[in-house]
């Protein structure tokens, strides 16, 4: 530890209706250190954060903050000594604007009850000014992007006079370069002297930043590191208690004749000109930042925006696809960036969401639905993915996220789809059930399927793809083949140009 | 800089689509009303019009309150009619004929009967419609039990009500008749600053957006989500007794089997103004433009000489393609930032 201790936790222990959710978790956190909580879903992160934020009141365990021993800590209370919270939602209000959702807690906790709109907007000015970044103070918070809400709920914690800042997953939402903005902005506000936990499934921003790794596992602290003491490849062995590498996709089929072909597709706006094969046993990634055209395409591809000219083969039939439904029968599936808005139904049962997909093969004679038909269909996605949970009646929400993305992917292999196209599959999911889904797909290429990844994590792009399409700005940018990809030093060429396409655009014109 | 527009500097916001909207409307029936009959353009309308809008220009106000808390009450109507009603029954019963005790007891009434909206609410964690309209038959059933439901003509009104309606701020004499513009105008100003100064320059005010807007956030950092709604309803319950003593004072009649009913379009006013229904957002100007919408429709038609069923009819369109239209832009506004969820 780099300083004496500003919250330190000892034995804490709590159950939720007899399950065991922490079990004597000790933690100590120093001033002005950035520790790393790891561990998989599931493993009591959440709840350990809830308890120090006082949100749950631990079973037994004993907390001091500061040199002081705290009893009874509410959410109130923990704010007062300094406690902040930035939840993976965030909460901010969409229809306020920016100056208010970061001063409204400072405001609140000073017990104004009138709005001053000058010391309002002076919290906000000042706040953004501490992580340097300029936002438009009366702009409802509504018009950002997801990396500048970020940047809103830190200046709201840090209105606080924060001294321990937890951040739950801040990255997920991110592309590489908004996340190398607020790891920067994080390790800026470690130079000043506030405290930061931080929760990630990343494992290289993990290292980037942190002092300290403390590891969960099953409720328990398994284990408290200085960062320099691991590498990946132990953290994740910990993280998990098994060995866990990611095995290389190769294609193995012969078979040259393309499922899906792109010619000259191009929708103004989002992206341009792209041509594209996918054969059978592909698993072609489809990379680049956020906003560089690779989300476009997929929605085009199932019929959800229209794309302006160009051509889309399916198995050599020239087709538009106008709708869902019509990609649907020409055998293509989407896995949706966005798996709780798009690619679930978060309250209903695992059985109603595996045959949403699939609803024509369960309906009886008379149009009636067969409710026996859907719990087997349901049962055998379960088995066939993996999902820990067997209880198919169970609400999907109360699965974790590894478990709800197999279920997602488990709900269209029942259709069988000729091209499956996985949009970010793996956000937010632990290292478990990552392995698990990337050995699935691996399996579903092998047995004829043309699968799209779009992903921005080159750790998963190299590890899954065969062939890799670089997008920048709604164009490709670079494309590289089975023989690049099997280069040695490949992904840390791919890291570059993700991370700089503009350098490839310059090197691409010299050339020329 | 950029000089602001009047607007600008007032409301310091830029007009919303929905309100330029409205005010479009409301201009182009004017022309087309006034072209077809040019006495419609006179004073005498727009005072006529101020004397029957005041009393649900001042509910709406409350309803536009509950709406950016995410609520949805439909029991404004029925504590209209309980409070204003138990106020001039118990003038009647202490023998007291007094405006400022009127008003008083029917806000207290009214406040009451919201707060028991809210606690229900917020402690049953119930859907706001349902728990209103389960209120509503409630307190105006109650009332009917416990008071009566027996009117009062114009001999039998307390005094006090009926000078209260007959006061006018100006009175402008023609050669036959002269017409007057009621004192309503006034309280119904005084409702419309007070709920703006609460909306926007209080931290309560803001609350209601927060609450509105997500209310797991709104508790995580802090916002005490009861005390916010027992003002949300409380309010609107205050706001529905002033009206209700403002309807029996215009009217110079009292009947306590009268308004209830008549909610929803209320509501539909205030939703066309801007609100939505999912909350956190809405605006004064939009609810006053929509009430004045319905206002305008309700007086004018004698006006175009057609009868009371086109008054359904031209609402009923103005909502629907409002809707249509914001919801659309809405709509196309997310299919370009690529979100496909509906709101």
């Amino acid at each position: 530890m780099t300083g004496k201790p500003l919250l330190s936790a000892k034995d804490i222990s709590i159950s939720f209706g007899g399950v065991k959710a922490l079990v004597g978790v000790d933690l100590e956190i120093g001033e002005g250190e950035i520790l790393c909580l790891a561990g998989e879903n599931g493993s009591g992160k959440s709840t350990f954060v809830k308890i120090i934020s006082g949100v749950y009141a631990p079973d037994s365990g004993e907390i001091t903050i500061g040199g002081d021993a705290v009893h009874g800590l509410t959410p109130r209370s923990a704010n007062a000594a300094g406690i902040q919270v930035i939840y993976q939602d965030l909460s901010l209000f969409d229809q306020l604007s920016i100056a208010e959702n970061i001063a409204v807690s400072r405001m609140m906790h000073d017990g104004s009850k009138l709005v001053h709109r000058r010391s309002m907007r002076e919290i906000a000015r000042q706040q953004l000014e501490r992580v340097g970044v300029d936002l438009p103070l009366d702009a409802p918070v509504s018009t950002l992007s997801v990396a500048n809400r970020q940047i809103v709920a830190i200046c709201r914690a840090l209105s606080m006079e924060a001294r321990l800042l937890f951040m739950d997953e801040p990255t997920t939402a991110l592309t590489g370069r908004e996340v190398a903005r607020l790891l920067s902005i994080v390790l800026d506000l470690k130079k000043r002297g506030l405290s930061i936990v931080f929760i990630s499934h990343k494992l290289d921003e993990v290292f980037k930043i942190a002092d300290r790794i403390t590891i969960f596992r099953d409720g328990q602290n398994v284990g408290d590191f200085s960062a320099s003491e691991l590498d990946e490849l132990s953290l994740s062995r910990l993280m998990t208690g098994r060995e866990v590498t990611y095995k290389r996709y190769h294609r193995t089929l012969t078979d040259e004749k393309p499922l899906l072909e792109l010619t000259g597709l191009t929708r103004t706006g989002n992206y341009q000109d792209i041509n594209l094969t996918v054969r059978p046993g592909d698993i072609v990634g489809l990379t680049g930042l956020l906003g560089s055209g690779r989300t476009e395409i997929a929605l085009s591809l199932f019929g959800l925006i229209k794309p302006d000219s160009g051509e889309i083969r399916v198995r050599g039939e020239v087709t538009t696809i106008g709708a869902p439904w019509e990609a649907m029968q020409l055998g293509i599936a989407l896995l949706p960036e966005d798996r709780n808005g798009q690619g679930l139904f978060g309250e209903q049962s695992v059985e109603v969401n595996v045959s949403v997909s699939m609803l024509d093969r369960i309906v009886g004679g008379i149009g009636m639905l067969n409710r026996k038909a859907e719990k087997s269909l349901a049962r055998g996605v379960v088995n066939d993915m993996g999902v820990n949970n067997k209880n198919t009646a169970l609400a999907v929400s109360n699965l974790s996220g590894g478990n709800q993305q197999k279920v997602v992917i488990g709900k269209w292999l029942g259709r069988e789809p000729s091209v499956f196209i996985l949009d970010s599959p793996t956000v937010g999911i632990d290292i478990g059930s990552k392995a698990d889904i990337y050995d699935k797909i691996h399996r579903l290429a092998e047995s004829g399927m043309g699968v799209i990844f779009i992903s921005d994590e080159p750790e998963e792009i190299v590890a899954n793809c065969n062939r890799i399409i670089v997008m920048h700005e709604g164009e490709i940018l670079e494309k590289f083949d089975e023989v690049d990809v099997r280069q040695e030093n490949f992904k840390d060429e791919l890291i570059q140009i993700i991370s700089d396409p503009s350098y490839r655009v310059r090197l691409a014109t010299e050339e020329k | 800089m950029k000089r602001r527009s009047v607007f600008r500097r007032v409301f310091d916001r830029p007009m919303t689509l929905m309100e330029r909207y409205l005010l479009a409307i409301i201009v182009a029936y004017v022309l087309v009303v006034t072209l077809k009959n040019p006495q419609f353009f006179r004073l005498e309308t727009f005072f006529d019009m101020v004397r029957n809008g005041s009393g649900i220009m001042i509910l709406a106000l409350g309803v536009l309150v509950v709406l950016i808390s995410g609520g949805i009450d439909v029991s404004f109507m029925a504590i209209a009619i309980v409070s204003g009603y138990s106020s001039v029954k118990l003038m009647k019963l202490l023998g007291v004929d007094n405006l400022i005790f009127a008003l008083a007891v029917a806000l207290i009434i009214g406040g009451i009967l919201g707060s028991i909206n809210a606690f229900l609410i917020h402690h049953f964690r119930l859907p706001t419609l349902i728990v209103t309209l389960g209120t509503a038959s409630l307190f105006h059933g109650f009332m009917a039990i416990v008071l009566g439901t027996k009117t009062y003509t114009e001999v039998d009104v307390p005094h006090s009500l009926l000078a209260f309606g007959a006061t006018n701020i100006v009175t402008i004499t023609g050669d036959k008749s002269h017409y007057s513009l009621s004192v309503f105008l006034l309280v119904v100003i005084a409702v419309i600053v007070l709920t703006w100064f609460l909306l926007y320059r209080t931290m309560l005010g803001r609350a209601v957006f927060a609450i509105g807007s997500n209310e797991e956030s709104a508790s995580r950092i802090g916002i005490n989500i009861l005390r916010t709604k027992l003002f949300v309803y409380s309010y609107s319950g205050a706001l529905s007794g002033l009206m209700g003593i403002i309807y029996f004072s215009g009217l110079a009649y009292i009947n306590p089997v009268t308004l209830v009913g008549g909610e929803l379009m209320v509501i539909a006013a205030v939703v066309i103004g801007g609100a939505k229904l999912t909350g956190g957002e809405g605006t004064i100007l939009g609810a006053v433009l929509g009430i004045i919408i319905i206002e305008l429709f309700d007086s004018t038609l004698v006006f175009l000489g057609l009868n009371a069923s086109w008054e359904s009819v031209f609402f009923g369109s103005v909502l629907l393609f409002s809707l249509c239209v914001i919801y659309y832009r809405q709509r196309q506004l997310n299919k370009r930032s690529l979100v496909f969820s509906s709101n």
